[in-house]
């Protein structure tokens, strides 16, 4: 095996952070890519736009402004350690926390996309045919808008790999817990150790390479509506 | 004839500027993390007395101007935190001049919430102290005399999973800054910043228990014609420039030698 | 007796009352309706009279912000006397059929049949059966919808709708996405439905044979509101708001096949009040059928006929009378028994002929439209 133990640990970390992030987007995004979608309320423009914000904010400045609120002067490091957890920079759930931010749009924008071109009318259906807004949602939208949620899981699974600056900034650097791969490279590269990096790389972006192309490849196609 | 008066009017206007800029000469200086108010104010200094020329400083990590310096970045002077990587660029043939020692560096104890002049190392195996930043040790200068100065102490196995690596000292002064850390272990030269000196006291770790770190600098080859770079480079050797090392926490050469 | 207070009340029990107040920068909408508990009722209008966005109302896809609806007793939303009370759409037992026959693209044709039937409380599976041979899908049941003609798309929403045995049908333009073959594929198996159902069909359109054809009541709107309803026949024979169902102004009577001339080609239909002979167009006897005659073609004398190639000639007695669009002419309404019939003549004809109210006449009908 051409890599160390400390680089499988950083990829192995890297595919667990990236995992459990798109979990949680899925579980967190949807809601609010389905509102987005449906909603022509007064809110819908800056809900849109602090959603989007990960997208322009430099991923150091969320690093940063999330190490000071999350730490022991901050609004949620009170809240942690009043809920006894601790505080949240330099754990693995907190470079999660961090990481959902940072990837939100990514999930968000896709999934209402797909929502929107959903449009009105096969929901109107499904509630003539008995179904609740709740059942039309899962009977008829999501089947409809799966496209979508591929696309929207690959491009955050995908976003979260190649986290670096959020990571750096409130990850702490800890071997096994937050060091993930691309900060492992970096290292490597700052150590003037170019070939481990070389070596690295290399397989980060074979293995990125695979995922994405076996996830393409079998993406429904969307269905034609009638 | 409206076109051929404007162009001799372009002409001449860039001819004299072109003849303006050959008097104001301009330097880029990489200058690791630890200089940056010392830096600041020599550069002030120097430009009292030389006003039409401009100096350019960005502060970054020592590892990673030696290695864009060996890509060739347009950096025309590097102060390192750690001669090595000056020595490694002269022997590449990366410099136009000797490399030369302007400092020693030291490392200090340094808390935001914690009274730091009553700590020491061993004092850090306090179960309180959940968190303490040091550089990381891998490519920055002073981590890894931390590491050093910790295992000197007998004290790093304790520690160890304590540990958070800032990519620098900067970084880890932040960890700490924000209270995420309770303790830091950084630059002298950071800790006696106004700022930094206001918000807690500092240890300072005996220099026996670490390598010693040599700091040195170059002018690089790109700058192998450049009047200024020459200059600012004497310059540093000047009692002002030295009395703001000294100032700033840094070990003169000379001073060392003597101790 | 009017006023009987439980006559009435046994009236509001059955029946659909609807009273819709909407006002919103686009459509506005002020109907107040009382619709029967059976047959198919016509919204008819232009394009932009409101009748999608009166049928949304009640099926409760639109919120009219003051509104009241009851059908056959079930109060589906009552915003008046403070009450707040709405039925969501997903709640009321109705069927829909939109436009475009919207079927779901990700279920074949029986998981489209079936979506609703998992979720209805009291849908028989021998409903579906029903609705399936009644709109004659069977063969299509494993399909994709992206496999079928719009016609066959219709008939399955058709069926989807039926197969939950809904207490309203609600048709939005059925047939308007569909071309003139579609169209007279399809006529038949509505007409099927109308006359298997027992339920009330509020049927949108803006297609006068469609309505000549289906209804067998008639709300006619305009920006809005409800400007005439009523049994169509009657209504269709309206003088103070002649309701042009076409090229112009006439009657729509229900009729039985009574005699078939193969020598002649022709059939005698029997309507109450008389009877006329048109084209044998291979309805059996015993057959309803539906017959429009428009006021152009109807020409009076005081005398029967003679030596004319007119070959329908009734007696009839003078209704009513009104001026035309045109100062030159009149509309009559005649009474053919209880049925009514319309007529135009010029002032100079009607003045001449001494026509008055109660008068017995005699029609010539010069050209009647076997419909359905």
């Amino acid at each position: 095996m051409p890599l160390t133990d400390s680089d499988l640990q950083a990829i192995w970390l890297t595919v667990r952070l990236a995992g459990i992030v798109t979990l949680i987007l899925l579980l967190v995004g949807t809601p609010i890519a389905w509102s987005l979608a449906r909603s022509k309320a007064w809110w819908k423009g800056p809900l849109s736009a602090v959603v989007a914000m990960p997208l322009v904010l430099p991923p150091s400045v969320l690093g940063f402004y999330l190490l000071l609120t999350m730490g022991p002067n901050g609004p949620v490091g009170q809240l942690t350690t009043a809920l006894g957890i601790g505080l949240l920079p330099f754990t693995f759930w907190g470079v999660v926390i961090g990481s959902v931010f940072y990837s939100l749009p990514f999930m968000v924008q896709p999934l209402q996309t797909a929502f929107e071109s959903i449009g009105e009318r096969p929901l109107e259906v499904a509630a003539t045919l008995r179904a609740s807004p709740l059942d039309a949602f899962f009977s008829v939208a999501v089947p409809l808008a799966l496209p979508g949620f591929l696309t929207a899981s690959i491009l955050t699974f995908a976003h979260t790999v190649g986290e670096f600056g959020v990571v750096l900034m409130i990850g702490g650097n800890i071997p096994g817990v937050t060091r993930v791969a691309s900060v492992q490279i970096y290292d490597h590269v700052e150590a003037l150790e170019y070939l481990q990096a070389h070596r690295l790389s290399a397989v980060m972006l074979v293995f990125s390479f695979v995922v994405l192309l076996a996830l393409y490849a079998w993406r429904p196609k969307p269905e034609k509506g009638t | 004839m409206k076109t051929h008066r404007f162009c001799s009017l372009l002409l001449f206007v860039c001819t004299a500027l072109l003849a303006l800029s050959a008097h104001a000469e301009r330097i880029t200086i990489a200058a690791a993390a630890d200089l940056k108010f010392a830096m600041d104010e020599i550069v002030v200094t120097f430009k009292k007395a030389n006003p039409s020329d401009e100096i350019h400083v960005i502060y970054g990590s020592s590892g990673k101007f030696h290695t864009q310096i060996r890509q060739g970045a347009p950096y025309d002077l590097f102060f390192s935190a750690d001669i090595g990587f000056p020595r490694e660029l002269a022997q590449a043939g990366f410099a136009a001049s000797e490399v030369k020692r302007y400092a020693f560096g030291r490392i200090v104890l340094w808390s935001a919430s914690l009274d730091a002049s009553k700590l020491s190392l061993g004092s850090l195996t306090d179960l309180r102290i959940t968190r303490i930043a040091i550089a990381n040790p891998k490519h920055a200068p002073y981590g890894k005399r931390a590491e050093e100065a910790l295992r000197a102490a007998g004290v790093w196995d304790k520690l160890e999973p304590r540990l958070v690596y800032g990519e620098n000292i900067a970084h880890a002064a932040q960890f700490v800054q924000t209270g995420n850390a309770q303790v830091g272990i950084i630059a002298l030269a950071l800790a006696m910043n106004p700022e930094l000196a206001a918000k807690g006291g500092y240890w300072l770790v005996p220099d026996k228990l670490h390598e010693p770190l040599e700091q040195g600098f170059i002018i690089t080859q790109r700058a192998a014609g450049s009047a200024l770079a020459r200059r600012f480079a004497d310059y540093m050797g000047d009692k002002a420039a030295r009395a703001v090392m000294s100032k700033y926490g840094f070990v003169l050469p000379d001073e060392a030698l003597s101790r | 007796m009017p006023g009987d207070p439980s006559l009435k009340r046994e009236l509001e029990v059955s029946g659909i009352q609807a009273r819709f107040r909407m006002d919103w920068p686009g459509f506005a909408l002020d109907v107040d309706l009382d619709l029967p508990a059976r047959g198919v009722t016509a919204l008819f209008g232009r394009s932009g009279s409101g009748k999608t966005t009166l049928l949304r109302c009640f099926a409760g896809l639109e919120r009219a912000p003051q509104g009241r609806l009851t059908v056959n007793g079930a109060v589906w939303q009552d915003d008046e006397k403070n009450r707040n009370h709405w039925l969501p759409t997903h709640q009321r037992p109705l069927g829909y059929v939109f436009q475009e026959a919207s079927l779901f693209p990700h279920l074949t044709v029986l998981g489209n049949l079936q979506y609703g039937l998992k979720r209805a409380s009291g849908a028989q599976p021998t409903d579906l059966d029903a609705a399936i041979d009644l709109l004659g899908i069977r063969p299509l049941l494993e399909r994709k919808p992206d496999r079928l003609s719009g016609g066959e798309r219709q008939r399955v929403s058709m069926a989807r709708a039926l197969a939950l045995r809904p207490r309203l049908l609600l048709m939005d333009e059925p047939l308007a996405a569909l071309d003139h073959q579609r169209k007279q594929e399809i006529l038949p198996y509505l007409e099927r439905l109308h006359r298997a159902l027992d339920i009330p069909v509020l049927y949108v359109s803006h297609a006068p044979d469609e309505v000549a054809r289906l209804a067998d009541h008639i709300v006619v709107l305009e920006a809005g509101r409800a400007v005439a309803t009523g049994a169509l026949t009657e209504t269709l024979a309206r003088l103070d708001l002649p309701i042009q169902l076409g090229e112009d102004v006439g009657v729509v009577l229900d009729a039985v096949v009574a005699e078939r001339d193969t020598a002649w080609h022709l059939a005698r239909v029997e309507f109450p009040g008389g009877s006329l002979w048109v084209r044998d167009s291979g309805h059996a006897i015993g057959d309803p059928v539906r017959v429009r005659i428009l006021a152009r073609d109807v020409s009076i004398a005081l005398q029967p006929p003679a030596g004319t190639s007119i070959q329908n000639c009734l007696p009839a007695t003078v209704d009513q009378m009104v001026g035309d669009h045109h100062p030159a002419l009149t509309l009559l309404r005649l009474r053919l028994g209880p049925s009514p019939l319309l007529a135009r003549l010029t002032q100079r004809s009607a003045v001449g002929l001494g026509l008055e109210q109660g008068m017995a006449v005699w029609v010539q009908i010069k050209a009647v439209a076997l419909i359905g």
